[in-house]
């Protein structure tokens, strides 16, 4: 579904992504971690069309995003739906009217039908009788679903969630996760996750990805991420401050 | 060695100035892609229009009243002395409708919705709006950037003509206050030396003014980095380069228009 083989980005002489190589099965949710700055973002943005890389191919559902112009591009992009880490919210806009905006512009539905998903999306991340609060007087958490319910309002064939969790407490983190986890099932969809709660995205991914210094140094499962023995490994569990040995679903 | 530092700092000037004013020259071309044949998101387009030019019609009244009691004023002394009453109609008209309407509108202008454009896009890009629009297949420049560059220009012009008769309503009044000028010499004397191409000229010199305060200040949005400090700062290099631009525009068009 979505495959990267030495994929380099630079970004004023600093390297974003260092040739690399990843590969995500159609269907899967996959969980993408690593330390601040190790280039998590800047993937996102690759896979979903935003970054164009410096060299490296980037395909993704078939397409070669290297090689695309604008309108193949917009194409694809209309497939993937994208959360962003602050949310991106369209200001002027009430929670409903955020949501059903990707429905106007992307399909033909009569609005009648476009309110209805779009409540019905709300509903389904928690937020029924939300629908006319602008962003701005709504919580970190509820804006954070605000948006998930809008990067998964179309059903998108791929969805990228950049740090969903970032900045919210715990319990709010793991509910979000879990939404993820349970739009993934319902949708079927391609999930790219990457979150700063390493426990509750590994509690949901089917795979497991560590990025290191702009590229992917290991992957895996979970269970066998948790017991991997590669030092960067180690040192990111031990950073993470999470505790060793085994599973917590052992 | 001693020299060096100066000389850096002179083409690290120079190169930053080149790379800002290559960049805003790339986004109008990407604006001009967009024009033929028209790309752009007309609902956003009224919006615009609605916030630039009906809300910015306020202040630029105030400012047009204001030019044409000062003008009267500046020109008192002169106009006394030499005996000059029945030629302040042609003087206030040609200053204001030529050179001191479209230049000082538009300065008006660029600090209230140049300013604002900068804020509002500078925010959306920091905040990943814009790649949100991306994301959402939705072509930035044609959402954001042409309703705002054609709205600029339309609202500019039409805000100048309607400072412009202003600014003379107020000279006239201002004239018979001040110096006992009648209205109708006021408005012979003008008349009768303005021709149509003065008109013209401020017109075209305030959509010149309205294209250059759209495309600076959507630049310097869309280019902003660095969280809500790197806003203050596009909002601060918009405002200074739109004003720099607005008076080497007006002192070209100014040779080339005669």
């Amino acid at each position: 579904m979505i495959g990267l083989v030495n994929v380099t980005c630079t970004f004023d002489g600093e390297k974003a992504l260092d040739e690399l190589g990843m590969h995500v099965p159609k269907g899967a949710l996959f969980g993408l971690v690593g330390p601040g700055g190790c280039g998590k973002s800047t993937l996102c943005k690759v896979v979903c069309g935003l970054v164009r890389p410096d060299s490296g191919v980037v395909v993704v559902a078939g397409v070669d995003l290297t090689k695309a112009d604008r309108k193949a591009l917009q194409a694809l992009q209309s497939r993937c739906g994208v959360q962003f880490q602050n949310d991106a919210l369209f200001e002027h806009m009430t929670a409903l009217d955020n949501v059903s905006y990707p429905l106007r512009r992307l399909t033909d539905l009569p609005p009648v039908d476009i309110e209805d998903r779009a409540r019905t999306r709300l509903a389904m991340v928690g937020l029924a009788g939300f629908e006319d609060r602008p962003p701005n007087r709504l919580s970190g958490g509820q804006r954070r679903r605000v948006a998930l319910a809008r990067a998964c309002v179309t059903d998108p064939e791929i969805l990228i969630c950049g740090d969903p969790t970032a900045g919210l407490d715990p319990v709010t983190s793991r509910r979000i996760l879990d939404m993820i986890a349970g739009i993934r099932y319902e949708s079927k969809n391609t999930v790219i996750l990457t979150s700063s709660d390493v426990l509750g995205l590994m509690s949901v991914a089917d795979r497991v990805a560590l990025m290191w210094e702009g590229r992917v140094i290991h992957e895996g499962t979970p269970p066998t991420f948790w017991r991997a023995e590669l030092p960067e490994v180690r040192r990111f569990l031990d950073d993470a401050r999470l505790p060793f040995g085994g599973a917590p679903w052992d | 060695m001693g020299l060096s530092t100066p000389v850096r700092q002179v083409g690290r000037l120079l190169v930053g100035a080149s790379r800002e004013t290559g960049g805003a020259a790339r986004l109008l071309v990407q604006i001009g892609k967009r024009l033929v044949p028209p790309q752009m998101d007309r609902s956003e387009l009224r919006r615009c229009l609605l916030r630039m030019g009906y809300k910015s019609l306020s202040i630029i009244v105030a400012t047009a009243f204001v030019v044409g009691v000062i003008l009267v004023i500046q020109a008192f002394v002169f106009v006394d002395r030499y005996g000059l009453r029945s030629q302040l109609g042609w003087g206030a008209g040609f200053v204001t409708v030529r050179e001191l309407g479209p230049i000082l509108f538009a300065l008006m202008f660029s600090g209230r919705v140049g300013a604002y454009t900068a804020a509002e896009l500078g925010t959306m890009q920091v905040t990943d709006q814009v790649d949100g629009l991306r994301c959402l297949a939705i072509d930035p420049i044609s959402y954001l950037v042409v309703p705002r560059f054609v709205a600029m220009i339309v609202a500019l012009v039409c805000l100048t003509v309607i400072g412009n008769a202003v600014a003379l309503v107020s000279a006239s009044v201002m004239g018979q206050i001040l110096m006992e000028v009648d209205q109708h010499t006021f408005w012979s004397s003008l008349t009768a030396m303005l021709t149509p191409w003065d008109f013209f000229t401020s017109v075209f010199k305030s959509a010149f003014f309205g294209a250059i305060i759209a495309v600076t200040s959507c630049y310097y949005g869309l280019a902003t980095t660095g969280g809500a400090p790197g806003v203050g700062r596009a909002v601060n290099r918009s405002v200074v380069a739109s004003a720099a631009a607005i008076f080497v525009v007006d002192y070209f068009s100014t040779f080339v228009l005669g």
